[in-house]
């Protein structure tokens, strides 16, 4: 046994960035990948000099020590490039969040008004309680939006009935423009990290695979190896390490063994491979999580431009695709051709459902019909085409997933010599940076003896921890701007300094005596009866400049706080406005 | 993360706002300053036959003020302290009465 070789099972990107930053630190890996591709969830599939990319994967990341890794891995062959994504409903284009003459033209008077109204009874008559996804949409756009927009597409996505997902999924997972970006915008221009990702990311030239290709290769320059076609089949084990993993090669056995493993295949298959094989309570959390997979019908059409979008949303529940890559405006080099555009429709469906058991070549009969169904190109322009599968795309979050991932993590804690990362390794639906976050810190634990918590890394950059104090100066900062004037408080204050103020500035020309400026000052009787330059006036002056202050800064509280209200309100509006571009994105 | 939105939410609603006084102070200093200044030299540019009779008067309190552009310097640099010296106890004050409030609120 090689005492200080570390064994990735998975070359995604998290099993590939662990392996890059063991180089890093100059620890040997061995990287095992069933695929004979490098890149996992995020590899490019090429045919016939086409590029596909399953499921599209923007380049966008708020942590730093990613993005430097993405830019030191491809330089100028990591693309800056223009977004666009619509919804795609009834022959029609829509932008989202809907700008209003846009849904006018598409739905039409009656529709559009309909949708306002049943807004409007929603946001007067919400649902009590938000149990479910559909209730929880409902709430905050109506049940007509509800149903024109999101319900047929979730359901595509997801296999689920909205009436059947949980609501708390949705508020865990999907948010509007935060409050505090909001406000953030307010102040100053759209951060850049707004501004990408509504208008450009990043992308690799030639589709991801090309990133992760790249990786592979500055791998192997650093003296570790990747190995393709590689299937593990089982996973020794004693009480407490991984001892050596057994590997199918070439229909070929081979037994690896190493010091350190760590795994980014789907956590339950990982379960199922270990021998001595764990308790059953194990099993049975292994067993019971489910994953959502994703059929990519790849189409050669000849016709130079389609649509000018990235991807579009397909919402109409007539057809069973549910979103449409177009390869070429991901990047131009995705084809070999320019008067040829290549379209990736993206069906989700679950493994061994009737769908994901279709042969190839009814697959593609039925991308060609239903593209030509919604309109997009006629069938008989596709010259050429082929089927991508990729069984584990999602993780889906059903209600019991939760308790089942905390019996494996129980479990798999107790193996001092294993690190499980990555999207499916951790049953959680991260993003690419996040999946690779997961790699980087796992490589850190193991070769500087860090004690990253893997499993604490979500879909949002806490785990950064610049990133952490980074929210909590925001947050002061916006409770110090936002939080209320105390009125009397404000009043007082200024009662009491305009007071002490008019008391001084008579006792002063009081005692300083000459009558220029005590005249002028005498004036203020018009307002103050009784007030005089004299000892007798400086306190009868003190009262009524309080008085005034104490009413003026009041007000002046008041009307601020009102004011702060209202821009909150506004704020708040904002927000919900973004809400329907993130979730869209999200699903 | 919601739970965050919903702390801060939380904070805005229920917390009282402090003023920083030094800001205060000095944001207040600046304005009576300015405004001394532009004042006083508007009236030196427009002119007249007795120019600035009344806001001379302020010389009772600001020794060596003039309505003149010397003037409106030495007005800036009296006028920017009794602002400071207004805005900070403002602040100060408020921030003194919140706490005392906060504490009986509590």
């Amino acid at each position: 046994m090689d005492r200080h070789l570390t064994v990735i099972i998975g070359a995604g990107p998290a099993g590939l960035s662990a392996a890059c930053e063991l180089g890093k630190l100059k620890r040997p890996t061995l990287v095992l990948e069933a695929q004979d591709t490098v890149g996992g969830l995020a590899r490019t599939e090429s045919y016939k000099g086409y590029f596909f990319d399953l499921g599209g994967h923007r380049f966008f990341t708020k942590a730093k020590l990613i993005e430097l890794m993405w830019r030191d891995l491809l330089g100028a062959d990591f693309l800056c490039r223009p977004r666009l994504s619509r919804i795609y409903y009834n022959r029609k284009f829509f932008y989202y969040p809907l700008r209003p003459l846009n849904a006018l033209l598409g739905l039409g008077f009656w529709r559009s008004l309909m949708i306002v109204l049943s807004y409007l009874r929603w946001q007067l008559f919400p649902h009590q309680r938000e149990e479910t996804l559909e209730q929880w949409v409902t709430n905050r756009f109506g049940k007509r939006l509800f149903e024109t927009f999101f319900k047929a597409y979730t359901e595509k996505v997801w296999g689920l009935s909205c009436s059947e997902l949980r609501a708390e999924w949705a508020a865990q997972r999907i948010r509007g423009l935060s409050l505090k970006t909001a406000v953030f915008s307010m102040f100053a221009k759209p951060t850049q990290t707004i501004k990408t990702l509504i208008e450009e990311f990043h992308y690799p030239r030639l589709g991801p695979g090309m990133m992760w290709q790249a990786a592979k290769e500055k791998i192997e320059r650093e003296g570790s190896v990747v190995r393709l076609n590689c299937k593990v089949v089982a996973v020794r084990r004693n009480d407490r390490q991984i001892e050596s993993v057994i590997i199918s090669h070439d229909g070929h056995s081979e037994v690896v063994e190493g010091s350190a493993f760590v795994s980014s295949i789907p956590v339950n298959e990982f379960i199922l491979k270990l021998e001595p094989r764990p308790p059953v309570k194990v099993l049975e959390a292994a067993n019971g999580l489910r994953y959502r997979g994703l059929l990519v019908v790849c189409l050669i059409i000849n016709d130079a431009d389609l649509f000018p979008d990235n991807w579009i949303y397909v919402h109409d529940p007539e057809v069973r695709v549910g979103r449409i890559q177009n390869y070429k405006n991901w990047s131009p080099d995705m084809v070999p051709d320019g008067t040829k555009t290549s379209l990736g429709m993206e069906y989700f469906c679950t493994p061994g459902d009737a769908l994901w058991n279709l042969p190839d070549a009814e697959l593609i009969e039925l991308g060609k019909r239903e593209l030509e169904r919604i309109g997009l190109a006629l069938s008989a322009r596709v010259e050429d085409a082929h089927v991508i599968r990729a069984p584990h795309a999602y993780p889906v979050y059903d209600s019991e997933y939760s308790k089942r991932v905390a019996i494996i993590r129980e479990f798999l804690d107790d193996l001092e010599n294993f690190q499980t990362i990555g999207r499916n390794g951790l049953h959680r639906y991260n993003n690419q940076d996040h999946a690779m976050m997961t790699g980087l810190l796992a490589a850190r634990n193991l070769a500087l003896g860090e004690h990253n918590d893997i499993w604490s890394i979500n879909t949002e950059p806490e785990y950064h921890e610049e990133a952490a104090l980074e929210e909590k100066a925001v947050e002061e900062a916006l409770a110090r701007i936002f939080t209320r004037l105390d009125r009397v408080a404000f009043g007082l204050a200024l009662g009491s300094v305009a007071g002490t103020a008019l008391f001084l500035v008579t006792a002063f020309l009081m005692l300083k005596g000459g009558d220029g400026f005590a005249r002028n000052l005498q004036l203020l009787r018009q307002y103050f009866p009784g007030y005089r330059v004299t000892l007798q006036g400086s306190f009868i002056g003190f009262i009524y400049a309080f008085a005034s202050g104490f009413v003026g800064g009041w007000l002046f509280a008041f009307l601020r706080n009102a004011m702060m209200f209202f821009s909150m309100a506004w704020l708040e509006r904002k927000a919900q406005r973004g809400l329907m571009r993130r979730i869209f994105d999200f699903l | 993360m919601i739970d965050e939105e919903k702390r801060l939410e939380q904070i805005i609603l229920t917390r009282l706002a402090r003023l920083n006084a030094k800001i205060h102070g000095l944001v207040t200093g600046m304005v009576f300053g300015v405004g001394l200044f532009v004042a006083t030299n508007w009236l030196v540019l427009k002119g007249g036959k007795s120019v600035g009779r009344h806001l001379s008067l302020l010389s009772q309190f600001f020794i060596g003020y003039r309505v003149s552009f010397l003037g409106s310097l030495i007005g800036f640099a009296y006028a920017f302290a009794c602002g400071f010296i207004l805005g900070y106890s403002i602040a100060w004050m408020y921030n003194w009465f919140a706490d005392k409030r906060d504490g009986k609120s509590k």
